[in-house]
Order: C-alpha cells, then structure tokens, then sequence
C-alpha cells in the first residue's frame, strides 16, 4: 500500500509516494532522492555514518521511517556547504585532518553541526566525545575530529556573536 | 501499512484490530525488523499529541508515553529524578536519544534496559490505556521477565508516573567502553538525608537479574548509615535476589563481583560524597 509524503530536503520541498512504507531515510535519499552523501554503515544504529538532522535535531536515517517524517524539514550532508563556499564544520574538518578513509565523514559532520546547534558541548573536549559517540570511526581519526569540532564551535560563536552585533 | 493517528482514541481504536505493532523511536522495534518479516501494520505513535510531554501534577511527574530520553535529559527535573536523567545520557548515542522513548525502553523489556533500574529506585508506575479504560499498575508487576510485559492486546503505554520528592538520585552504568554500549551491569539509587544520615534510601540493580531488582534488605540497612559506612554495608550487602548470569557481554562472577562496587559507588554519589569514580 503507497503513501504519500512531503518532505523539505536541504531547502527544496518534496512531494514524494512511497510504494513501500517500510523504506528507511537512508535508503529513500540514496536510492531514490539521488543524495548518496548519506553513508550506510551498519543499517542499525549503532555507527552513525548515516546521520542527518531531522527538523534540527541529529537522526540514524537507517532506523527511522520515512512515512513517519511526514511535513519534516530534513538537512543531509549536501545541504551544508552554500554554492562553492564549505560550512565552518566541513572546513574545520579539512584543516584539522578529522578523517582518512571518510566513510564516517558525513555522519560526523552532521552529527558536529547538531551537537553545535545543541549548544551543551561548547569546546570542552569531553562533552565533544560524548556528543559524539553515536559516531564511530573504523580510521580512528577521532582525535582531528575533536579538534575539528572545537575549531568549527569556536568559529561559529565567534561569527553569531559579530552577525548579532 | 503505516498508521500516524494524531490522538490516544485514534491509536487505540487502530489498536482494536489484532496484529499491529506500536512504532515510538523505533530504535529497537527497527534494528529487530531487520532479521525477520516486517509487520503488515505498524501505528507511529509520534504524533499523539496526548502521548507528549512531562508535567508535575498532585505530587506525581507524568512522564508521556512518547516522552523521548532527550526531552527527560532536556527537563528541568528534581535531584530525585536525577538517575533517570542520568540513564538517558546513556541510553545508545545522542541520535539514538533524540529517537527513543522511555515507553519503548521498559515495553521492550530487555534486562539491559537503562530506564528500568532508575524508574524502580523512584517506585514508578506505569499507566495504560486499553479497550476496557485506563489502569496503572507498578513497573515491577508490569515487567514480568526478558521481553514479557503485562500489556495486553489493544493496550498502549500512555504514561509514566514517578512521585515527587526530596532527596537525590544517580545511576551508574558499567559497560565494556565509555559510550554507545550495552550495560553490563547498572545501579540506580535515590537518597534522602538528615543530618548527615540516610533517612530513606532506594536501590535497583539492572542487568544482573531477568527483570531489575530493587536491594530491599540493603535498602533497609543503610537507613542510619553515613557516608563512611557505605563501602562496608555494600561490601556484605544480600544479592541472593539477583542471579547474574555469563553472557557475550560478562561472566556471572565478574557481575557479582561488580555490584557491591558498583552500588556504593551509586549511593556515595547520590550523598554528594567524595569516592573514588
Ligand atoms: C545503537 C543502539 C544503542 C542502544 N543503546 C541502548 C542503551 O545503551 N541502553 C538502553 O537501555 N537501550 C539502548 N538501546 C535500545 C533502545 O534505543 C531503547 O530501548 C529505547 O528507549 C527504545 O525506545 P523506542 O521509542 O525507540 O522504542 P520502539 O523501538 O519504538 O519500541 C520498543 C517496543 O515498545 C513498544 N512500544 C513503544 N511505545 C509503546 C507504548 N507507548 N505503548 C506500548 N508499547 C510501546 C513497541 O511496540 C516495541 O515493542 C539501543 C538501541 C540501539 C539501536
Ligand atoms: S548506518 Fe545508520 S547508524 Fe550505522
Ligand atoms: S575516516 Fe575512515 S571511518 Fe572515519
């Protein structure tokens, strides 16, 4: 039995009929919104490469239902960067080597802008590895990726508090 | 199909033909689905607008039966609710926080189940809607072993209660890394002190035990106690209720071994008294 759907995706609103109602985030964006940024680690929950912020707040895509977003404002890795000029996470990721292989990258990056946007965290480095556990690196670059999301944090207040002033 | 009823009537009357399967964060009913058939009818209880929320009413908090673990982190909650607080921050990762339920934590029953021993140490009840009305009855009638709840057909988890009240709480979770991991074992404890005494205290032990138990003869024991005497009460505290056993996870000996630790640990912190973490 289908089901339709509006979702807004990084900015774009979509109208979309799912043919199975069982159809996982993850797979509905890689397999059929053609945004494959997305990475499909263990389709369960427990690695994080599939991250994405549903309505702001960070998500497995694998173990959520698509059906259930229904009018939901969903941001993937794609949705970050503004034409060629990169986020400050995805920059800070760069500058501070927070990956090698990069399948876990999307996943972190996404879940470092939700835990920035949540605000707990600041730069302290162990609240950054605990608002971060949900996302497991097979490379280990967790120590670039700890520096990467001080750096962004840091960057990002910095520019909220020059924009406010 | 999928099922988003927007109210508790909706759900319930969705609930009255046999065969559906309530659907909250999903985090454990999906990572299951994957090794078997999925279920014809699934009903997302997402969207129940009476199923939201944490409120304080006649010395009860009514924690919502859609309540996520973030909303419980989130909540400006009393120092006695503070081990359930503390259990959400454990549960999986944030995603899996800002996903799962409380509801969905004690429905599904596992004996590694965070939210268990810190909703026994604070006498929690769970409250149930169903065809013949509303019940409630006390979590430890409402678990009745691994994966065995008292629901029954066409019921749903509308509610958990918790009494208001002083004293603090904490919780402990010993696990094989520091994050994203099932609980070898888990202690939750609620103190209450004058005068530098326990006048009143509430443990329960997780994961040692097919159901979490409370240590009622401990509890009684360290009624009077200091800080001071805590190692030693716990040292020789009566497990005989819990029946760890060896799994992937742990051996029954290092279980049992860890408890008596792991307990005083538990109840020192919720003293504010300083220990060894
Ligand atoms: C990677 C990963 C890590 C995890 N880590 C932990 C952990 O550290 N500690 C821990 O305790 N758990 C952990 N879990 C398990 C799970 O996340 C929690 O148990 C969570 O609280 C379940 O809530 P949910 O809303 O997702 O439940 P769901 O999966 O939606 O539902 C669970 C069960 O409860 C039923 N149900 C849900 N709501 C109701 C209701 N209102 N009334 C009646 N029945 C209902 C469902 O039908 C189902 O049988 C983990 C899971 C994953 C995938
Ligand atoms: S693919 Fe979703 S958490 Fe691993
Ligand atoms: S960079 Fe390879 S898994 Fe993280």
């Amino acid at each position: 039995m289908s089901l339709s759907i509006s979702l807004s995706i990084n900015g774009a609103a979509r109208d979309i009929v799912l043919d199975d109602v069982r159809v996982t985030l993850l797979d509905l964006l890689r397999e059929r919104l053609a945004l494959p940024g997305t990475k499909k680690g263990c389709d369960r929950g427990q690695c994080g490469a599939c991250t994405v912020l549903v309505n702001g707040q960070r998500v497995n895509s694998c173990l959520t239902l698509a059906a259930t977003l229904d009018g939901a404002t969903v941001t993937t890795i794609e949705g970050l960067a503004q034409g060629d000029r990169l986020h400050p996470v995805q920059q800070a990721f760069l500058e501070h080597d927070g990956f090698q292989c990069g399948y876990c990258t999307p996943g972190q990056i996404m879940s470092a802008v939700g835990l920035i946007a949540e605000g707990h965290a600041g730069d302290d480095a162990d609240r950054i590895r605990e608002g971060m556990s949900g996302n497991l690196c097979r490379c280990s670059a967790y120590r670039g990726i700890t520096e990467a999301v001080q750096d962004a944090t840091r960057r990002m207040t910095a520019q909220a508090a020059e924009d406010a002033a | 199909m999928l099922y988003r009823p927007e109210s508790l009537d909706a759900a319930l009357a969705l609930m009255a033909e046999p065969g559906a399967v309530l659907l909250a964060g999903g985090t454990d009913v999906y990572p299951a689905l994957r090794d078997g058939m999925p279920p014809d009818r699934m009903i997302d209880l997402t969207r129940v607008a009476d199923l939201r929320g944490i409120a304080l009413a006649d010395g009860t908090w009514r924690i919502g039966g859609a309540t996520t673990w973030t909303d419980i982190v989130k909540a400006e909650l009393p120092p006695r609710l503070a081990g359930l607080q503390l259990a959400g921050r454990e549960v999986g990762s944030i995603q899996i926080q800002n996903a799962g339920t409380v509801a969905g934590n004690i429905c599904n029953a596992s004996p590694a189940a965070d939210g268990v021993p810190a909703l026994m140490a604070l006498d929690a009840a769970v409250e149930i809607a169903g065809p013949e009305g509303l019940r409630t009855l006390p979590l430890h009638t409402f678990l009745k072993g691994p994966r065995q709840t008292d629901l029954q057909p066409g019921e749903i988890v509308t509610a958990l209660l918790i009494p208001d009240g002083p004293g603090r709480g904490a919780f402990l979770k010993l696990g094989a890394r520091k994050y994203l991991v099932i609980s070898i074992a888990m202690i939750s404890a609620v103190v209450e002190i004058g005068a530098g005494k326990i006048t009143n205290a509430a443990v329960a032990v997780g994961a040692c035990s097919p159901v979490a138990r409370r240590l009622t003869a401990l509890e009684a024991q360290l009624t009077g106690a200091t800080a001071a005497d805590i190692p030693a009460l716990c040292a020789k505290a009566d497990l005989s209720d819990l029946s760890p056993i060896t799994d992937v996870r742990a051996s029954a000996d290092y279980r049992g071994e860890a408890v008596p630790t792991l307990v005083a640990r538990t109840v020192l912190t919720a003293m504010e008294a300083p220990h060894v973490a």
